[in-house]
């Protein structure tokens, strides 16, 4: 199955992804390579199979409680935006909206 | 004396002996990492100071009648996608600008807690995405055994790390093969361990149904040992076993193969491999067989054929979750746009490079409302398909043997513009992976370039002791790794 450029860009703003024409191009070719190596699983009778039944081993749960993490002041300067205790980002909903 | 030759055991027993000092051990490094790290570039990030610093902690409590631990005065190598306190981690990414993490990977605090010293943050694929260590925001690795070829990856600075004798021992991360492919390509072992095994706690997650830690060392006997120290239970990982782990150094002293089946993959043995890769593998064989094995012939149809197509939906499709994360938001660049939108396109157009943005984007693709179906879940059945057929096969035989790739170190650039075949250097370890087996790959050999020749082992599901037992026995017949340049 070919992929065109417009769903290379579709899904790249899906991804949140800057690509100029040039990636475009050349990941519109990748896709199409990867894609006819994936049409090779249509082959295989795939019905009754559960796709998520993991095995004997359960995910061990911790009791859910609160812990003190003194490490609050170091990750807050991590970021590059710091507004006090919170991350300052740009402006999500503009005025008029 | 270069002490820079010794393994992590003679190490850890001459410095508890009072043979050497724990900094003695780590200026050879530092001195052996000087000489070679301009042509090798298998460190991203080193940290010489903080290094001696530890040594003479290491050598103080030595002094005070204290135990060090069990690596007492090591030094290791740790891949640049598991977090140290303080220490810049990048993922071989501009994305996470100079990020210090303000914890410490579990296996990194394990490590220290036994006295081993970090010497260093290894270089790697971007966000271990790739097998050649080329896609590397720093700059390619190269492999100790020839400069002009690759170490393999992602692991491959860690792997070079160990080839070249940096460190005795290294830490680093297989998804899909970035630890059993770097190790064969740089003449090292390397084990992948069961998934669950290895508490994950501070490394930075790629896909996270196959993310596993493991050790590169140029023994079996220093696996089994680094293996020890980090495989204990951490309730931070919820997907860590939580059960007490054996003795893995217990098994080494194990005489022979006598009635241990070991499995070869039918379909494998008409695969197109190198020459020589094929001549190790079937070198390996006859000694398994003259050291008592029996040899079962087995077929993974669905592994072989579909392996490949299935791994690269479900790998991507984890990626584009998990590194959804990095926003430039909480860490790492940051951006000046005055729209969210322009912000989140920037920082991420121009922090990942090329090939972690093929990965997300295919991950996206595969994710996407009307693709969902046709690739994911169809994955998700071939993967179930896959776990059973190996575990079919784990009823018949203890071990398996195959080639951990299909070829030596290829070339700087040889497949760089060739996404597909790039990713073929992964056929043989990604099934490990999507099963959730353990698997070593283990030096076998040299080709007539003198390049490196792996063979891969594959267990069961927490067979790692009948794994070190098969390994040991085979590198005693062919001896433990060299040391890249060391003169032998």
């Amino acid at each position: 199955m070919a992929i065109s450029e417009q769903e290379v860009r579709k899904v790249a703003l899906l991804a949140r992804l800057e690509v100029d024409e040039e990636e475009v191009r050349s990941l519109a070719h990748h896709f199409d390579s990867i894609l006819e190596h994936f049409g090779k699983l249509n082959e295989l009778d795939l019905d009754n199979i559960d796709p998520f039944v993991m095995d004997e081993t359960q995910t061990p749960l911790r009791e859910d409680r609160a812990e003190k993490w003194e490490l609050r002041e170091d990750a807050l300067n991590e970021a590059s935006h710091r507004d006090g205790d919170f991350f300052r980002v740009p402006r999500i909903v503009s005025e008029e909206g | 004396m270069d002490f820079y030759r010794l393994s992590a055991h003679e190490i850890c027993r001459k410095v508890k002996s009072g043979e050497i000092t724990a900094r003695e051990t780590i200026e050879s490094s530092l001195e052996r990492i000087n000489s070679l790290e301009k042509g090798l570039n298998a460190l991203i990030t080193r940290v010489d100071e903080r290094a001696l610093e530890k040594a003479d902690r290491v050598d103080r409590m030595l002094s005070a009648g204290e135990d060090p631990g069990l690596l007492a005065g090591v030094p290791v190598v740790i891949k640049d996608n598991m977090c140290v306190q303080g220490i810049r981690t990048t993922c071989a990414s501009r994305i996470l600008g100079d990020w210090k993490p303000p914890f410490t990977a579990t296996v990194v605090a394990e490590l220290e807690k036994e006295g081993a010293i970090v010497l260093g943050k290894a270089n790697m694929d971007e966000f271990a995405m790739g097998s050649s260590t080329e896609h590397s925001a720093f700059g390619p690795c190269s492999n100790p055994w020839d400069p002009d070829r690759v170490p393999g990856g992602s692991s491959g600075g860690s792997a070079a790390s160990v080839a070249a004798g940096y460190a005795p021992i290294s830490l680093g991360s297989d998804t899909g093969g970035s630890i059993r492919q770097p190790a064969a390509f740089c003449g090292t072992c390397g084990l992948k361990p069961t998934y669950g095994l290895v508490s994950r706690w501070g490394l930075v997650a790629f896909a996270s149904s196959l993310d596993q830690i493991g050790p590169f060392a140029r023994s079996i006997e220093d696996i089994a040992l680094t293996l020890q120290v980090i495989s204990k239970p951490d309730p931070r990982d919820s997907t860590c076993n939580p059960s007490k782990r054996p003795d893995y150094q217990s098994v080494l002293d194990q005489s022979s193969l006598k009635e241990k089946k070991v499995g070869i993959v039918k379909e494998f043995m008409d695969y197109d491999i190198d020459p020589e890769v094929r001549e190790a593998l079937e070198k390996t064989i006859e000694v398994a067989r003259s050291e008592g094995a029996e040899i079962v012939e087995l077929s993974l149809p669905v592994m072989v054929r579909y392996g490949l197509a299935t791994y690269y939906i479900i790998a991507p499709a984890e990626a584009s979750s998990n590194l959804a994360r990095y926003d430039g938001v909480r860490y790492g660049i940051s951006s000046e746009e005055e729209d969210l939108m322009d912000m989140y396109l920037k920082i991420r157009g121009d922090g990942f490079g090329e090939e972690v943005k093929r990965r997300i984007l295919t991950g996206t693709y595969v994710l996407s409302s009307g693709y969902y179906d046709a690739y994911y879940l169809t994955a998700q059945k071939v993967r179930q398909i896959m776990t059973s057929e190996f575990k079919e096969a784990f009823s018949r035989v203890d071990t398996i043997i195959m080639p951990t790739a299909p070829t030596p170190a290829f070339r700087k650039g040889e497949l760089l513009d060739d996404p597909i075949q790039m990713y073929m250097a992964d056929v043989f370890t990604l099934p490990i992976n999507m099963a959730g087996l353990p698997g070593l790959s283990l030096n076998a050999g040299y080709s007539r370039k003198g390049l490196p020749l792996g063979v891969q082992l594959i267990g069961p599901k927490w067979g790692e002791m009948q794994l070190l037992a098969a390994a040991s026995v085979l590198e005693r017949s062919f001896g433990p790794s060299l040391i890249a340049g060391g003169d032998q």
